[in-house]
């Protein structure tokens, strides 16, 4: 017994389902240039396509070159980024410099043409004015007083790098010597330089102290105007000089408090107007 | 061989020239280079198994990188613009392959 032999024109082939990987896999190259071949010999090929094909070629090859340069180097784009961010920066900063001087400036401007405008109508308005700004410490003031330093104890920070927050002078005894001051009778208080005003916040954020928002570090000078003497005897009767006393034998913080014959007080910036009423 | 020539001295070109590429046509780089690549080996194959022709190779490299630049553009278009260079990249991929195979067997007869 035979099998009958398989006289089907068309099998399937067992793959047909792969077609396309088989289609890549078996014959990656162009067909092209099989037709290509085939025909070669039937036909001569003219100088002028010879030149066409170098002119085309060149090009091909330069526009591959570029593609693997600016593949290979993204740099300068980055780069070129980064530096108009930088530029940006610069210009913005160097915008808000201008507009900081242009406010106090204009500051400036409107205080000295208040003071005319008022000594002229209202000198008693502007007598009230030039008081109240001192006591809000808008106004730069001179005069003798009393200076209160405080410093971080020596061994705040240790050798291993580790911060002793409790040997560091922090916001609340700040608070203390401040608000002891101004019970003892000073008209204007600075701490490192900044003036406090009326609405000036002794804060801490992390291990910085910050007044009115700007970071201080040890040691801390508490300038304060007033009568040298009154300010400190009553200074020195006050509940913070205790304190201070037992920061000192417990955490190392010393203090020195001193009389000074004049101080010199910044003013506390531009001043904001919250509320206005008409006059009459 | 015109084209081979003609192809390195564009290599030269770019090398010296160096120009930039507008930030436009960036996304379609990585894709042109693959299926330069491709065209690439399949001329150096066709050279190998003695077939080569100029015209084939030029217009196969040149439509491998349009084409390919389309489909990613396309691609982008359709918001499926990284599947899209996947697939030509695995398509070219396994191209480069087989005629990279090729060419070693020519090369070393194994």
């Amino acid at each position: 017994m035979s099998t009958p032999p398989r006289t089907t024109p068309r099998t399937r082939r067992p793959d047909e389902s792969m077609t396309l990987i088989t289609e890549v896999m078996n014959h990656p190259l162009d067909p092209g240039y099989a037709e290509a071949a085939a025909r070669r010999d039937t036909r001569t090929r003219r100088p002028a396509g010879h030149l066409a094909y170098g002119l085309v070629a060149v090009a091909l090859g330069t526009l591959a070159t570029v593609a693997v340069i600016s593949l290979r180097a993204p740099s300068p784009a980055v780069v070129a980024a980064r530096d108009v961010l930088v530029k940006q920066i610069t210009a913005r900063q160097a915008h808000a410099d201008q507009l900081t001087r242009d406010i106090t400036d204009a500051s400036d401007t409107i205080a000295a043409l208040q003071s005319q405008a008022l000594a002229e109508r209202y000198p008693g308005l502007l007598k009230t004015i030039e008081d109240d700004s001192v006591a809000s410490g808008a106004a730069a003031v001179t005069g003798p007083g009393l200076v209160v330093t405080l410093t971080d104890a020596d061994d705040a920070v240790d050798t291993d790098g580790t911060v002793d927050a409790d040997k560091r002078v922090q916001d609340s005894d700040l608070q203390l010597v401040v608000n002891a001051l101004w019970a003892s009778g000073a008209e204007a208080i600075s701490i490192n330089g900044q003036r406090l005003t009326a609405t000036t916040a002794i804060r801490s954020a992390g291990s910085a102290v910050l007044v009115d928002f700007v970071g201080l570090a040890s040691p801390y000078t508490v300038d304060a105007i007033g009568d040298p003497d009154d300010l400190h005897d009553r200074f020195a009767a006050s509940t913070a000089t205790d304190q201070l006393d037992v920061l000192q034998e417990s955490y190392g913080i010393r203090t020195t408090t001193k009389t000074a014959d004049h101080l010199a007080l910044a003013g506390g910036g531009a001043s904001t107007l919250y509320s206005a009423t008409p006059l009459d | 061989m015109i084209a081979f020539v003609g192809l390195v001295i564009g290599v030269v070109v770019g090398l010296i020239l160096q120009p930039t590429v507008p930030v436009q046509l960036q996304p379609y780089l990585p894709i042109a280079v693959v299926a330069a690549l491709d065209a690439l080996f399949g001329g150096l194959r066709a050279k190998l198994d003695g077939m080569f022709d100029d015209r084939v190779f030029l217009v196969s490299f040149l439509s491998n990188v349009v084409v390919a630049a389309l489909i990613v553009f396309l691609g982008d278009q359709l918001g499926v613009g990284a599947q899209l260079s996947t697939a030509v990249v695995v398509v070219l991929g396994i191209r480069i392959f087989s005629n990279a195979a090729a060419i070693r067997r020519h090369i070393f007869k194994a």
